[in-house]
């Protein structure tokens, strides 16, 4: 059976734990756990009718102290960067691991999720920001790991490009 | 490397073993797994095939291998079974060797403190969003009461503009062949008071007083634009000398609703000096005041000169009677609005209408001006601040 390695980035308390848990277990719960090292989850999709396990790498996320580990990426068919909506820090954030990710493994597909698009009227993000990076070949996507909304589609976007 | 003790390496050995829950596996050049040993169950690696691909049967070596690096260390994973492990990897000649150490008690105390300080972290990156939301809504709020202030001020300029208006179309007073003087005060959002006299012919009169509901520029403007046609005789078909014929006409062609439901009170007088005649009508409004008598000796007698009939512009069919009085000299005749009684006093209560009639009828002193003892009185039943309604009054002295 095919398998692939997709990374989830970020800065900490983005919700990339959140995203996963929603995506695997279809559960969400508010209280915030912060991940420490590596946590890895299993999920089998279908993509071109050929079945595909993804093997989510949840990486611990970056904060000032402590940078992301790129060295975890290796092996990694694609990854997805999270940023959070309502810190427009964790953009910058998302951009900066993004330009490391590629030093570290090449040019793989990867998508940017701004999450918690269920508290848009707090967002912190201009939409113009956004714009930008689209405009530079990013696929960005708005997602709610709260609500559920576009997680399983980015799920599914990201296994297609990298089977692709 | 210092060559350890025999007992030492032994020890040691079995430390890590037992406490570290030691489990290892071999994957050969192919990618194979060739050798597995150890607390693999520990770690919930079970059921583990030997000569078969390696990343099939354990996830975390998906893309990993061959190594890039060797040594190569990922710190604190967490394994299927829930335990978190250390995975050492290190490379010899029969392949890549993958060593797993358990640091769960570790990995559990570095998240509370992780925990505590991200928790911190969120909280007052969310305060110092807080705060910039409240700058923001406090400069917001401060840009709109400048604007608030400066609307004011410019409603304030207009309104005195109109006031002065009002004012600068007001007859002068004169004393030959008998006087006539008045007092206007607009209230500090300006109301809807005019009044006006002139003479129609050599010895007919016309005196009126007019009050259009409501307070503001836009009652003003109706009042000014009424004093005016009565001013200029200008209602077609109108004998100007008869008031209820007046009255009448004006409200025939004046229609609340075509003026934002503005009605008014009016009080139209004509007085003939020759006869000494005055013949009035009043739509809406409350009696005009004679005081007979003379001013200087004794207090004077009251008169109420009232005339029945709607206010203008409510009714167009109503008609207004006539009413005749022949005055007496010494006599004074007052035609005011309701601002000049309906005051409110310092203390809450409305002035009394006995009281204010009180002074209308008091004795005049010889040189005093019974009109500014009115104003005087009024501004101290009232108190500091200006009128809540215009305060207007005409006073005609034979």
């Amino acid at each position: 059976m095919l398998q692939k390695k997709i990374c989830m980035l970020g800065a900490f308390g983005v919700g990339k734990t959140s995203l996963v848990r929603r995506f695997v277990d279809t559960i969400f719960s508010d209280s915030y756990l912060t991940t420490v090292g590596v946590k890895l989850d299993k999920k089998t999709l279908t993509v071109g009718g050929e079945t595909v396990n993804l093997i989510l790498w949840d990486i611990a996320g970056e904060d000032n102290a402590s940078a992301v580990r790129t060295t975890y990426l290796r092996g990694s068919a694609g990854y997805l960067l999270v940023a959070d909506g309502t810190r427009a820090s964790t953009l910058d954030v998302a951009r900066s691991i993004a330009t490391r990710a590629e030093a570290e493994i090449g040019q793989v597909p990867f998508l940017l999720l701004v999450n918690k698009c269920d508290l848009r009227s707090e967002w912190a993000i201009p939409e113009s920001r956004l714009d930008e990076l689209t405009a530079l070949g990013w696929t960005v996507r708005p997602t709610s790991a709260k609500t559920g909304e576009s997680v399983e589609a980015v799920f599914q976007e990201i296994a297609d490009r990298v089977v692709r | 490397m210092e060559v350890l003790p025999q007992t030492v390496a032994e020890s040691l050995r079995s430390l890590i073993y037992q406490q570290r829950a030691l489990a290892y596996v071999l994957v050969d050049h192919s990618l194979v797994l060739v050798r597995a040993g150890g607390f693999l169950e520990h770690y919930g690696l079970t059921k583990l095939e030997l000569f078969e691909p390696a990343s099939s049967q354990i996830d975390f070596l998906e893309g990993l291998l061959p190594l890039a690096e060797t040594p190569f260390l990922i710190r604190s994973m967490e394994m299927p079974s829930g335990r978190v492990a250390d995975v050492h990897f290190f490379g010899d000649c029969d392949g890549v060797w993958i060593l797993l150490l358990d640091v769960t008690t570790e990995h559990d105390e570095a998240r509370l403190v992780q925990q505590k300080a991200y928790d911190m972290t969120l909280l007052s990156e969310r305060e110092a969003r807080l705060i910039e939301q409240l700058e923001a809504a406090n400069r917001a709020l401060a840009e709109s009461r400048e604007e608030l202030v400066r609307t004011h001020r410019r409603l304030d300029q207009e309104l005195e503009d109109a006031a002065y208006y009002v004012r600068s179309i007001l007859p002068a007073p004169f004393s030959e062949p008998f006087s006539v003087d008045w007092r206007f005060v607009p209230s500090s959002e300006l109301g809807g008071d005019s009044f006006g006299y002139h003479w129609i012919d050599a010895d007919h009169f016309a005196l009126f007083l007019l009050d259009v509901c409501g307070h503001g520029v836009g009652p003003a403007m109706v009042s000014i634009v009424v004093a005016n046609m009565l001013r200029s005789e200008a209602l077609a078909d109108t004998d100007f000398r008869a008031p209820d014929e007046v009255l009448t006409a004006l409200n025939h062609v004046y229609r609340m609703e075509d003026h934002n439901d503005r009605y008014f009170s009016i009080w139209y007088g004509v007085y003939r000096p020759s006869v000494r005649r005055l013949r009035y009508a009043a739509a809406g409004h409350h009696p005009a005041i004679l005081v007979t008598g003379e001013p200087a000796q004794q207090r004077g007698r009251i008169e109420t000169l009232a005339a029945r009939g709607p206010a203008l512009g409510i009714a167009p069919a109503a008609s207004y009677a006539c009413h005749e009085y022949l005055l007496p000299a010494p006599s004074r005749l007052f035609l005011f609005s309701d601002g000049t009684f309906e005051v409110g006093k310092s203390d809450g209560a409305m002035l009394e209408f006995e009281a204010f009639l009180d002074v209308l009828a008091a004795p005049v002193a010889a040189g005093e001006s019974e009109l500014d003892r009115l104003l005087e009185f009024i501004r101290d039943v009232h108190g500091p601040g200006p009128l809540e309604d215009d305060l207007s009054i005409i006073k005609l002295a034979l």
